[in-house]
């Protein structure tokens, strides 16, 4: 009967490997997003109610390990070159914005020298990362 | 063909529609790729230019002072809070840290937001952690509220 009748045209796109795709995506998004931070492993301080650090663009991450030791983003830098540092992390960013992830078992002293160091290399305001108490991870 | 136009347009579909599973794992890549940069979680403060700004004196400053000797926090606080022996100095009035969101509140409620600036004196010897736990005690007593450091040396 239906050998006159031309093939039937499939009409709908096969959106199998599309999928498979977006999965594979996802999964790949899940499992980076904790290791996608920058800087040393650091254990924040518990918080009740952190707000919001704004967009991660211009963002600059000080952080001070345990050992009182400095980061800028991924590096380790000495205290005396840290005001360098700085302002060649920022380059040529217009609107820069210095966060300091200080460990949770750090005195005040530590951060505070920190924030000094931050504001003579010409920084107004920083910003302290805490994590939500209860939240997993960093 | 008369046949056939009933049978071909009843014929069972035995695929599964999964476009609407696509459009959920898309939406929640998108809500991923977006939330990932946006995780990180703080405090914003300002540390007072030091050669700047002497004239801002006359105005009525609200000074919190943490001291070690009312506020022993010199370790990571266990818990959740700011431990119950906590005291600390606000506008020279010493207060148990727990009233501290309703003292901010009082005193700074009414101001406009520009106005509600805190001024934190800490101790260098306490513990960062219990720093911020403070910080968070005050800023959850008012909205908006901003936190200056001040220099104690």
């Amino acid at each position: 009967m239906r050998l006159g009748e031309p093939a039937k045209i499939q009409a709908a796109i096969n959106i199998t490997p599309l999928v498979d795709v977006v999965l594979v995506l996802l999964i790949i998004f899940m499992v980076m997003a904790p290791q996608m931070r920058k800087g040393p492993d650091v254990n924040l301080p518990n918080t009740t109610k952190p707000s919001d650090q704004g967009d991660e663009r211009g963002r600059i991450l000080v952080s001070i390990d345990d050992a009182g030791r400095l980061w800028i983003n991924d590096q380790q830098v000495e205290a005396e070159h840290f005001g360098d540092a700085l302002r060649a992390a920022v380059g040529t960013e217009t609107e820069p914005k210095v966060v300091i992830r200080g460990d949770a078992r750090l005195n005040f002293r530590e951060v505070r020298q920190a924030m000094l160091a931050i504001e003579q290399a010409g920084f107004r305001g920083v910003g302290l990362v805490a994590k939500p108490a209860g939240a997993k991870g960093e | 063909m008369g046949f056939n136009t009933g049978a071909s347009g009843s014929s069972l579909q035995s695929e599964i529609n999964i476009t609407p599973l696509v459009d959920v794992v898309l939406v929640l890549l998108i809500i991923f790729m977006v939330v990932v940069p946006l995780l990180m979680k703080g405090y914003d403060v300002d540390m007072p230019q030091t050669s700047a700004e002497p004239a801002r004196t006359e105005e009525a400053q609200l000074i919190l002072s943490i001291g070690p000797t009312t506020c022993p926090i010199l370790k990571p606080p266990a818990g959740e809070g700011v431990p119950a022996d906590c005291r600390v100095s606000l506008d020279d009035q010493t207060i148990p840290a727990a009233e501290l969101p309703t003292r901010v509140a009082q005193i700074l409620g009414r101001q406009p937001t520009e106005k509600r600036v805190l001024f934190l004196a800490a101790d260098d010897s306490l513990n960062y952690e219990g720093v911020l736990r403070i910080i968070d005690l005050a800023k959850s007593g008012v909205e908006d509220l901003k936190i200056e450091f001040v220099s104690t040396h």
